[in-house]
């Protein structure tokens, strides 16, 4: 039982084709192919992190696209992770755990996207008048 | 050294809550007294409290749920009652006693009756019908249950110590901040809530592991039985919606305790965001309740009508289809706090649109219904009468989301009508429906018909009686939760009402003597087949009871309807297929961890409620200390020898075999 | 039910109707291949924790994005006070990023070397993880605690308040996850890599990473663009 169970090829009716794969697990398993996975999440990681500080602090670019920058670097480091941390892949044996994220990844928009929007309506509505007369040009 | 407790916090001048308590108390202490009088405590300590076994606790989620609903029932009748009795009058209730008591009926309604007994069925049925031993994670569960208990539990204190929240079923701030709030009430209502949510997140994490992945072979997607899918739907809702109901009320909880910010009125907090945020909790929450519902009323239309469900992929994808849906209408429960046009009108079109996935699943339930011999057993009453309530609360549902409208009848009697129209007769008829169907799996013998018919049709025109009336008075103009009403007119109607809670009142009784009369004559109803229905997915081909390891050997599903199959065949060729070969079962060994984890919240959330910091910690760092020792032992499982497996299912298969030769005697067969 | 139940019927009415007019097509027919998955049973318990936590995951993650929310929303309600501009030492923030950048590093190798059965490899990188991780908290700690002796603290407004609950949400998992952590490297000592403790690594493991996400959600929100041009 535990040696199979160390195996995470291992599946039940001992077929390893067409089975699931655990979030954070791999199927071609060896420790060589995982410490490449994680030295090469931790280099891009390095390299996209440093341009976000770099970018963040300085005029390099037209300043009003540096949030969007900096959004986009974030998001491309979270991808890193996923793929290269987190294991997380396109294969079939992952398809549940990738169907999960993208539910984990819409109800956070659904969150944080509907908040702003009926928050910013909310007090653009509602805004006292003596702070309405003074946005008036 | 004890916080905010003290003597003062015995509501010794109010007799309503201190005879209630008294009484309770006393009831509590009688059942304690028996069971120990009795020596029950060793077999209540293994075989229920410690179970980790899915059928168990979801009887025992039942078991909370009925309880809980009979208290949030009574505190109904104090409220039509009060009505009714203070129309230029005082009434019996002053303010801010009648105010807990609204607040109290809506949380224990809500989180104490209707999701227990929904996460029961779940406990109970779906891994039954996926042909599984258990769920995915049996120990969490039981922690999942006491948890939930827990929450009640701390709840009903706030009865005897202290006082509830008088803010109504979400306290919405700045009246619940500590400004406007200044007791303990809300936090009751914080902690109860909270931990009980937890639990509840659990069951959502697990269902989500077992229906994904913890199917029979040969049990694919599509051939999963309707009421697994909206098990599956509901789970997702869970796990999607029930952290932003922790976020929230721990955000509120950070403004109480500690003068933070979010959500007050001074210094910055937003109000508003709290109501933003506990409505995106909040809407999904009702389908969560009611898709388990739907699921059950699709169980009982395909069985009662001998017939496969119409239109089953149809259905899947509706029921997908409200689970995404239904995260993003949240908005139209504060149409009038003033968004505006665009986002008014984006939330009022989504939540029309989530009305035609209900209708496609009414449309199929109905023709599941044509050409099929309709039998009409209680189950069956239930879903006809859930047809015709849910669809008129449906459309004043529609009629609400037409933010215009909204605006007149927002905060009305109006809504009140509707959301009970909905939730009762969508989720109460479903939870009925599904306790009568489910009944004999559970206890091995059916419930009386004749008394199950007599609580039904009590039930429907009871509920009709007392809320017909509201949807009136609200477009008359009377708003929710009056203690006191000082308008004429509305005196029929208010009357009305109350009688309608006497025939509800009837209705319980009827309940009651069903389930007593059920017992006393269980011999003549005892189901022996295991099949009392003529049902046709897999839990029904377990005997009833069913065995704590569900199946013997694990079915081999060979098309949707797995039982049914199996079923056909037996019966066509009149014998069973051949016996299986038996072998040992792994199970899972029964763990007190979730009742210690229980133990401590309830100590912990009880001191925090009272701002008792030592014993609070205490309890954190007594439950840290329960999982480790709970992660550190050896035995996990334990084997039920083949034998045993094999004398259980071979009983089964001799009253199958029986069940067969009486009907070839009858010369029925083909 | 007693008299015909209506699989007799059923049956009855397949027998007088050759056309199958009344069958629609459920229950008789042989297995259909590619329906979906599930085909062998359940899975195995690696599978099933290891899913369960992702799921468990998914429901942190939002936890994470109402705070994410609050922090939008109240993010220019200073109240009169300090603005999100007074807040930031970026030599700070990034000596934080990176330390939790390296551990979730660390974290990978270990499991790496749990996956190579080597006990020893695990406990260091765990190590290793760990006191990355408490440094990680320990310059947050002092961050707040010299915020609060300049008179910036959560009570001060609802800006503050959202970024002390955004931040401290954060800080608050980390340090829990350290005691996780601490618990099973004593557990991996005394007990070895029973199956079951495994499972627990490979969660933890997801666990570890999934704090880094947030964070880099937490740095480029709350701090790199609170400083930017």
């Amino acid at each position: 039982m535990s040696d199979e169970e160390l195996n995470p090829l291992f599946h039940p009716d001992g077929s390893a084709e067409g089975g699931d794969v655990a979030p954070g697990d791999a199927s071609e398993e060896s420790a060589g192919h995982w410490v490449l996975n994680s030295n090469l999440g931790l280099g891009f990681s390095i390299v996209l992190t440093v341009a976000a500080f770099v970018l963040a602090g300085s005029h390099i670019i037209y300043g009003p696209s540096v949030p969007v920058a900096l959004i986009v670097l974030a998001i491309a480091q979270m991808g890193v992770h996923l793929v290269f941390f987190l294991h997380v892949t396109t294969g079939p044996d992952n398809t549940n755990n990738v169907l999960a994220l993208a539910f984990g990844i819409l109800v956070v928009f659904l969150i944080i996207a509907g908040s702003m929007w009926i928050m910013s309506h909310l007090s653009h509505n509602m805004m006292p008048m003596n702070q309405l007369a003074r946005m008036q040009p | 050294m004890f916080g905010k407790l003290n003597w003062s916090a015995i509501p010794i001048d109010q007799p309503i809550p201190l005879i209630t308590s008294m009484v309770l108390i006393l009831i509590i202490l009688g059942v304690l007294g028996l069971i120990t009088a009795k020596g029950w405590w060793p077999y209540l300590w293994r075989e229920w409290i410690t179970t980790v076994d899915h059928k168990r606790i979801g009887i025992m989620y039942c078991l909370l749920g009925v309880v809980m609903l009979i208290r949030g029932f009574s505190d109904a009748i104090m409220m039509r009652s009060q009505q009714a009795l203070a129309i230029h009058a005082a009434g019996y209730l002053p303010p801010e006693h009648y105010d807990q008591i609204f607040s109290a009926h809506g949380t224990i309604m809500i989180f104490f009756a209707a999701m227990p007994m929904v996460i029961g069925m779940m406990n109970f049925v779906t891994p039954l019908q996926l042909g599984v031993r258990d769920v995915a994670f049996p120990t969490m569960n039981s922690v999942s249950f006491w948890l939930t208990a827990a929450g009640a539990l701390l709840v009903n204190m706030s009865l005897f110590i202290g006082e509830f929240a008088r803010t109504g079923w979400l306290p919405y701030p700045p009246l619940s901040e500590t400004a406007y709030s200044p007791g303990v009430g809300v936090d009751y209502y914080l902690w109860a809530v909270q931990i009980s949510g937890v639990g509840t997140l659990m069951t959502g994490i697990n269902f989500v592991t077992t229906v994904l992945k913890m199917r029979c072979p040969g049990m694919s997607y599509l051939r999963m039985p309707m009421f697994c899918w909206t098990t599956l739907a509901a789970s997702l809702l869970i796990v999607a919606v029930f952290p932003i109901l922790t976020a929230t009320l721990a955000m509120l909880s950070l403004d109480r305790f500690f003068g933070w910010h979010f959500f007050t009125n001074t210094a910055g907090g937003n109000p508003m965001m709290f109501v933003n945020l506990i409505w995106a909790w909040g809407h999904p929450e009702v389908y969560i309740l009611v898709l388990p519902a739907f699921g059950i009323f699709s169980e009982v239309f395909s069985t009662f009508s001998g017939k496969p469900l119409f239109g089953y992929r149809s259905m899947v994808a509706a029921t997908l289809f409200i689970c995404i849906v239904s995260m993003m209408v949240w908005l139209h429960h504060f149409f009038t706090m003033g968004s505006g046009p665009a986002v008014n009108t984006a939330f009022g079109i989504a939540t029309s649109v989530i009305a035609v996935g209900t209708g496609v699943k009414i449309y199929n339930w109905i023709f599941t219904m044509y050409g099929g011999r309709v039998r009409f057993s209680v189950p069956m009453l239930w879903s006809l009468g859930f047809i015709f309530t849910f669809v008129i609360g449906g459309m004043t549902g529609v009629l609400l989301a037409v933010p215009p409208a909204d605006f007149l009848v927002h905060n009305s009697m109006f809504l009140v009508a509707h959301f009970h129209n909905v939730i009762v007769g969508g989720v109460i008829f479903g939870l009925f429906a599904g306790l009568d169907y489910w009944f004999p799996k559970a206890f091995g013998f059916r419930l009386h018909q004749g008394w199950g018919k007599a609580t039904f049709w009590f039930a429907i025109v009871g509920f009709w009686v007392t809320f017909a009336p509201l949807y009136w008075l609200g477009l008359e103009g009377m708003t929710r939760r009056l203690q006191h009403i000082n308008v004429e007119a509305w005196r029929p109607m208010l009357y009305v009402s109350l009688f309608g809670v006497g025939l509800l009142v009837i209705g319980v009784i009827c309940q009651v003597v069903m389930l007593v009369v059920s017992i006393l004559r269980r011999d003549e109803l005892r189901d022996v087949t295991g099949d009392p229905w003529d049902g046709r997915s897999l839990e029904w081909a377990t005997p009833s009871p069913a065995p704590f390891f569900n199946f013997a050997v694990l079915p081999n599903v060979e098309g949707e309807e797995a039982y049914w199959g199996i079923k056909l065949r037996a019966i066509e060729t009149q014998h069973l297929s051949p016996e299986p070969k038996y072998e040992p079962i792994e199970m899972p060994a029964n763990s007190p961890v979730g009742f210690f984890t229980a133990f401590f919240a309830t100590v912990t959330g009880f001191s925090l409620i009272w701002q008792i910091w030592w014993l609070a910690a205490l309890g954190l760092v007594a439950a840290f200390a329960g999982f480790v020792v709970f992660a550190w032992r050896d035995v996990h499982d334990f084997h039920v020898p083949a034998d045993e497996v094999a004398r259980v299912d071979r009983a089964r298969r001799a009253a199958r075999e029986a069940e067969i030769e009486r009907l070839a005697q009858q010369g029925a067969l083909p | 039910m007693s008299d015909l139940p209506a699989t007799v019927e059923t049956l009855r009415r397949l027998h007088e109707d050759p056309h199958r007019l009344g069958h629609s097509g459920h229950g008789r027919e042989g297995p259909v291949p590619g329906t979906g998955h599930g085909e062998s049973g359940p899975a195995s318990k690696r599978i099933i924790v290891g899913y369960g936590f992702w799921i468990f995951l998914l429901s942190d993650i939002v936890l994470f994005s109402c705070f994410f929310a609050a922090f939008a929303v109240e993010r220019g309600a200073t109240n009169g006070g300090p603005g999100i501009r007074d807040l930031v030492e970026m030599p700070r923030v990034g000596l934080e990023t990176g330390a939790l950048l390296l551990s979730s590093y660390t974290c990978g190798l270990s499991f790496a070397a749990t996956n190579a059965k080597s006990r020893l490899w695990t406990q260091v990188f765990l190590i290793i993880t760990g006191l990355l991780g408490l440094a990680f908290v320990l310059m947050e700690l002092q961050e707040f605690v010299s915020l609060w002796a300049r008179g910036i603290f959560p009570q001060r407004s609802g800006f503050l308040t959202a970024f002390f609950g955004l931040v401290g949400c954060h800080g608050l998992h980390v340090t829990l996850a350290g005691v996780w952590l601490a618990t099973m490297m004593a557990q991996i000592q005394v007990k070895g890599f029973r199956p079951e403790i495994v499972h627990r690594l490979i969660c933890f493991n997801l666990f570890w990473h999934a704090l880094d996400i947030v964070w880099i959600g937490i740095f480029t929100i709350v701090y790199l663009m609170g400083v930017g041009p």
